[in-house]
């Protein structure tokens, strides 16, 4: 599903360059649910970024369903975000102006699908995150769990295989974080393959795979756990 | 494609900025379309075809101190000699100078006063026989004067018996067409109709009859004169430079003032008409550049409130086709509006400026042509802003600002 081979990543401002990912390695397989951590400023959005095809590459290979990522121009990768790929962000990222019928039909528009197709796969949508009397509200009417399962049902919409989700509970309280984990599980299970960027280790143990990124690399999870307790016990 | 109806809906929802741009779109069209109009108007006011080749035609004053010679004897010799200068095609006495604001008018009438008749207001000037040549108009029917026919006297006792006549004059007096050759009235004085020419405008542009005009054959010498002088196409100043010395060497006890060009008088008539003009440009201009301004400081505004919407539309699968499209129609959107209420304002300032200022009736293709040009500058206005928008990476979409 996705594949990243000596992905490097460099910021470059005129006084500090910055190695975001070194040497990136991964592979994530269709139906997985994988949960990346690590430390603030580890890479791990950058790498979320990349994934997600919102900011290029500097060296390396990146595959997305056996596509070079690489090789695409800019309306290609636009056209292949909207058509496989599935964002929750930490912040909702819904717009205001528009009530959440419009909000969840944004990516369907931008691919061109006719209304009466929309407006089903909006009410579907809609109905499965639990909010299809609030189709004509506004985000700003909702909560913050609400809005966040709004998002998630704007991602579901374009039906997409692969979901993107950045610290998606991070701005919800535990209750309200519970049901949108429970929500991206459910989804899981119905098929879409899931990246999932978290501080939260509880969360992230529900995750059936964990990874790590520590400066800007994939980390052995092991390995890395074994030096957290070796400097714990003041080694 | 468009997304026209989210557009709609999200401007209904947050419409402070856009109801204002679109009064100030509103006001600009209402304005522009009456002032462009306007000049328009003067335009063809400040161009229009007189009649008179004016820049090969000169005027001076003669202001006699002397008394040792005879008045009308001087200026049959002062005439002679201006035609024989060189580079002068003819000269003439004028009682005054067209084009310049200063004249007479009278009533020219069907019926001798007091009876009532059909009469017209008429703008008339003495001249002799060379006068005809010398303004260089056209005679399109009947003949000029003779020499016998033009009155030479210092008094008004007696007055010409014939007249030459302008085609509107004729026309308005004689819509039938058989005037030539009629009889009309200078107050209770009968006058025959011998000739007709085609242009020739009074001295006031802005009469309701400017184009009505008579020439009555008659000099009355007095000691303040006026000639008028036609020469070679190129050969005005020159024969400008010269005219003083040669009319003082001809007879000195006089003065000789205001020797001017028939276009320099005309300009100094119309020169509030060419500074209203001017402003007027100067205001559209102005009024434009704010509105175009208006619509870019907002729509730069827009982008920067949005940064964090469009790079989450971005994300989500815009092109940037899509982006820039998505502020074209906002912007379309809200000029649409503001151009059908600037339109209905235009027609109803028209109104008002036609009943207050006496202005021609502002013709609704000025209306729609400015509202199409507001609509182009506002599309152009928005262009680069909406590029800078589309330029926003989406990768801004996962940044917590």
């Amino acid at each position: 599903m996705l594949k990243m081979n000596n992905i490097n990543k460099v910021y470059q401002t005129e006084m500090v360059q910055t190695h975001a990912l070194r040497d990136f390695n991964l592979q994530v397989d269709e139906g997985e649910f994988i949960a990346v951590t690590g430390p603030s400023g580890s890479g791990k959005t950058t790498f979320l970024n990349i994934a997600g095809m919102l900011e290029p590459f500097n060296e390396g290979q990146y595959l997305l369903d056996g596509i070079d990522v690489g090789k695409l121009n800019d309306n290609q990768r636009a056209d292949l975000r909207n058509q496989k790929i599935g964002f929750i962000f930490q912040g909702f990222n819904l717009i205001p102006d528009l009530n959440l019928y419009e909000n969840i039909e944004v990516p369907l528009r931008y691919r061109g699908i006719k209304a009466a197709e929309r407006k089903r796969r909006i009410e579907q949508c809609l109905e499965q995150v639990g909010l299809a009397s609030r189709a004509k509200h506004l985000p700003q009417q909702l909560s913050g769990g609400q809005q966040q399962r709004v998002a998630i049902a704007r991602a579901l919409a374009g039906e997409p295989r692969f979901l993107l989700a950045d610290e998606p509970t991070g701005n919800l309280d535990s209750l309200m974080a519970r049901q949108v984990m429970e929500l991206l599980e459910q989804i899981n299970r119905d098929g879409a393959t899931i990246v999932m960027v978290t501080h939260d280790p509880e969360l992230a143990r529900r995750a059936p795979r964990n990874i790590q990124v520590v400066d800007g690399q994939l980390a052995d999870l092991t390995l890395y756990q074994g030096t957290q307790n070796l400097k714990a016990a003041g080694v | 494609m468009f997304e026209i109806k989210p557009i709609f809906n999200a401007l209904c929802r947050s419409k402070v900025g856009a109801v204002l741009l679109l009064i100030q779109i509103a006001i600009t069209t209402a304005i522009v379309s009456n002032a462009a109009f306007i000049i328009q108007d003067r335009i063809g006011y400040l161009s229009q075809q007189t009649g008179y080749p004016e820049e090969d035609i000169f005027v001076f004053h003669v202001m006699m101190f002397g008394q040792d010679v005879s008045l009308s004897q001087q200026y049959e010799l002062d005439e002679a000699m201006l035609r024989q200068i060189p580079g002068v095609v003819d000269a003439a006495y004028s009682s005054n100078t067209p084009l310049s604001g200063s004249g007479s008018s009278s009533d020219f009438s069907l019926k001798p006063a007091p009876e009532e008749g059909k009469s017209a207001r008429t703008s008339y000037m003495f001249i002799d026989e060379h006068g005809l040549n010398t303004y260089g108009v056209k005679l399109i029917a009947g003949r000029n004067y003779t020499e016998d026919e033009v009155i030479v006297t210092d008094n008004y006792d007696e007055l010409s018996k014939v007249t030459v006549v302008t085609k509107t004059l004729l026309d308005e007096l004689f819509p039938d067409g058989n005037g030539l050759g009629q009889t009309i009235y200078f107050g209770d004085i009968p006058m025959k109709i011998i000739g007709v020419i085609d242009l020739m405008k009074g001295p006031w542009l802005k009469d309701s009859r400017p184009d009505n005009v008579a020439l009555l054959p008659f000099i009355k010498a007095g000691s303040n004169a006026r000639f008028v002088v036609r020469t070679e196409p190129g050969q005005r100043q020159s024969v400008m430079n010269r005219v003083e010395e040669a009319m003082l060497k001809n007879y000195n006890k006089r003065v000789i003032s205001r020797i001017r060009g028939l276009d320099e008088d005309k300009e100094q008539y119309m020169a509030e008409d060419t500074l209203m003009m001017r402003m007027l440009i100067v205001l559209i201009t102005i009024l434009v550049l704010v509105t175009a301004l208006g619509i870019f400081g907002l729509t730069l505004f827009n982008i920067s409130k949005r940064t964090k919407q469009i790079g989450t539309r971005r994300a989500l699968g815009a092109r940037k086709s899509a982006i820039i499209s998505y502020f074209l129609v906002e912007n379309a959107m809200i000029c649409s509006v503001g151009l059908v209420i600037g339109i209905i304002a235009a027609v109803y300032l028209g109104q008002l400026l036609m009943q207050h200022f006496s202005i021609a009736q502002l013709e609704i293709s000025y209306v729609l042509g400015t509202a199409l040009c507001v609509f182009v500058m506002s599309l152009l206005a928005v262009l680069a802003p909406a590029k800078r928008a589309a330029n926003i990476s989406p990768s801004i979409a996962t940044r917590t600002i």
